[in-house]
């Protein structure tokens, strides 16, 4: 579940409208036809156009069919913010890891006046401006039409551990900084990454003003750290979030349920046709955090479409949740 | 056109050819299409090792030898051969042929609770202390064992050893339990330590590459790796798995532990044999062989391809969709 290095999707979906429409190429493979027996042809005709039906309903039906937005697109007249690209490799709270990150800086920020911040994990998938989120074009449209604050966006890749020697693979260190409770990637983001851009940027201590998003692993993640340090992030946006037993997860629904209830805000997304494995199934563990978010009167809002595990849905929505998320900065 | 009946029964069963090759067509695009959308869930998958893709079904627990006080020291040898050591009775290494032939492999050595061959082919050993004409005269130690004559050469003096592994470099890591502490000592005897922290560290193994070097925690939850320098030293470790614990303790009772080619960890415990993938997750836990626990496991037999457990009394084996790795060869070139 790398987000980072795979992105199937597009191949899918491409290939679904390739074979869904095989009629004209299945009658250019057919032969002449023996006289007298246009019956058996009927009959063959009539297979052919009931399949060709069924995938095309199965096309219809599923999958996925999200599309991007005029506002996930670069629009003229709105100014574009600035992306940069860092690496960070001295961290002591994951030792010997090394990871990219990226900042994204609104035109319309002003050194004197403290910024929002918003944090994606698995930073490269929400950054790529020709992904399936393009997080950096939705803030300069939204900003520019002020349906979001001016925020600053800091996009950070889970680290490795890069091997000592060569021929050797890395430790991937996503799964363990993304997956576990307890607030150790919290401590790495507030301790270690906040720091670094607060060296060259002015970012709001305000908690409402700093959101933190974040896809499968990533969704937890972003839930973990906010359940962990509401002092330091209070709104959250999950896409198809692994709320399942990869390393004990699946138990925030009963958590939340029967904890004092914290000051954060929810944006949820999943889809229908997500997965179901070891660790759980996602669908049903969205909609558990869904019911135990409504049964303690979260601020929360639940997207469930009928995606798969990845990122369409969610980045036809991002413009949406953004609003949703930030619709009332600064109250 | 005259007709004919030969030529319309021809054309008949010649259309009839025709419409069902046209079927098996479409049924086979469709089928192409669904195998398609499977091999691309199954891409988003990637790295899902569920227990349940390395069992057979139909494959349980075997038991290949019994009789024994109490066996510990599972390990083996390039052909498959399975080598453990009886801690409870026995004083000699006792070895399993892949035809399941059991013999006393080196006879009047001390009792070892860890054993694995080196690259020089010598059989390094954790010994416990004295057993039949060596009482008296052994220590806790780490040492070689040469093969077949038994001739001892102490490597590690007054240690508290309890599990090692060897890598193909002639390193020797060692678990020493009572100090939290994972122990280095190279084929001249140099010592040093590797790693400290770890609450009563048990098993411990090598990924495939070796690379990477994972300790169980007997009194913990954690199984700790450290990323493994060219000099052998150990840096960076982290508690990358978590191992289950029964309801009501807080100790997993983590033991003896080995790796399959596809880097998957298995580590023997209070609830059975918990296998994780390469990036730290729980696959599933495999049942015990016996009620009376297992405390130490190696791939051997035909191909590497079973499972073997010292289960107190008894050696169980069974066959998994995996293969071991034997870390006194150099790893395979990464293509």
């Amino acid at each position: 579940m790398d987000f980072t290095q795979s992105c199937p999707v597009n191949h899918r979906l491409a290939a679904t409208r390739e074979i869904s429409t095989p009629g004209p190429a299945l009658d250019r493979v057919s032969s002449p036809r023996p006289p007298g027996r246009v019956e058996k042809w009927r009959l063959t005709l009539g297979l052919i156009w009931i399949t060709v039906a069924f995938l095309t309903a199965q096309r219809a039906l599923a999958l996925d069919d999200y599309q991007l937005g005029p506002d996930s697109t670069s629009q003229v007249g709105v100014p574009r913010g600035e992306l940069s690209r860092h690496s960070f490799a001295s961290s002591k709270i994951f030792p010997g890891t090394t990871r990219d990150y990226w900042i994204y800086v609104p035109q319309q920020y002003e050194a004197t006046k403290p910024a929002c911040l918003m944090v994606f994990q698995d930073g490269q998938t929400y950054a790529h401006s020709n992904g399936l989120f393009r997080a950096p074009t939705v803030f300069d449209n939204l900003i520019h039409k002020k349906e979001m604050p001016v925020a600053i966006g800091l996009f950070v890749n889970p680290g490795e551990v890069r091997p000592a020697e060569s021929g050797q693979t890395a430790r991937s260190n996503r799964s363990f900084e993304y997956d576990s409770l307890g607030d150790l990637y919290a401590r790495f983001l507030t301790e270690e990454m906040l720091p670094e851009v607060a060296k060259k940027y002015n970012i709001t201590s305000d908690p409402t003003g700093r959101a933190i998003a974040g896809i499968s692993s990533g969704g937890i993640c972003a839930w973990t750290v906010a359940w962990e340090r509401p002092d330091a992030f209070r709104k959250v946006l999950s896409h198809v979030g692994s709320f399942t037993n990869i390393r004990g997860g699946h138990v925030y629904p009963a958590l939340i349920r029967k904890t004092e209830k914290k000051p954060i805000r929810v944006f949820l997304q999943d889809g229908a046709n997500d997965l179901d494995n070891l660790h759980g199934n996602w669908p049903l563990a969205n909609q558990e955090m869904a019911a135990a978010l409504k049964f303690m009167g979260y601020d929360y809002k639940f997207e469930f479409g009928d995606g798969g595990h990845n990122g369409i849905h969610g980045g036809a929505l991002l413009p949406d949740s953004l609003r949703w998320l930030w619709r009332d900065y600064p109250n | 056109m005259i007709h004919n009946p030969t030529n319309e029964a021809r054309n008949t069963s010649y259309c009839r050819v025709r419409a069902a090759a046209r079927s098996l067509f479409v049924l086979f695009v469709s089928l192409v299409f669904a195998l398609f959308q499977t091999s691309l869930t199954a891409q988003n998958l990637a790295g899902d090792m569920a227990l349940s893709k390395v069992l057979i079904e139909g494959e349980d627990w075997q038991m290949v030898a019994e009789g024994f006080g109490f066996t510990d020291a599972a390990c083996t040898d390039d052909e498959g051969n399975f080598y453990f050591m009886d801690l409870g009775k026995g004083t000699a290494i006792q070895k399993i042929s892949t035809a399941g032939q059991v013999s006393a492999f080196l006879e009047g050595v001390p009792k070892c609770s860890g054993l694995k061959f080196g690259p020089d082919g010598r059989l390094y050993a954790c010994t416990q202390g004295p057993t039949g004409n060596l009482a008296g005269t052994a220590k806790k130690q780490v040492v070689a064992l040469e093969v077949p004559s038994g001739k001892l050469t102490v490597l590690a003096d007054d240690v508290q050893p309890n599990d090692l592994v060897v890598s193909h470099k002639g390193y020797v890591y060692f678990t020493e339990t009572g100090k939290g502490q994972v122990t280095i000592v190279d084929a001249q005897g140099h010592v040093r330590v590797g790693a400290t922290g770890i609450n009563a560290p048990n098993g411990i193994t090598l990924s495939p590459d070796q690379g990477t070097l994972a300790v169980s925690e007997f009194r913990g939850a954690a199984v700790w790796v450290y990323r493994i320098l060219a000099d052998g030293s150990l840096d960076v470790g982290a508690p990358y798995m978590t191992l289950r614990v029964p309801v009501g303790k807080t100790d997993s009772g983590g033991d003896g532990s080995t790796t399959d080619s596809a880097g998957r960890y298995y580590v023997t415990s209070h609830l059975g044999i918990q296998m994780f993938d390469a990036t730290g997750r729980l696959g599933g836990v495999m049942e015990k062989p016996s009620a009376k626990g297992c405390v130490s496991v190696a791939f051997a037999g035909a191909g590497h391809g079973y499972l073997y457990a010292c289960a107190s009394d008894r050696i169980y084996r069974r066959k998994l969709q995996a293969k071991g790795v034997l870390f006194f060869k150099a790893p395979p070139a990464r293509p």
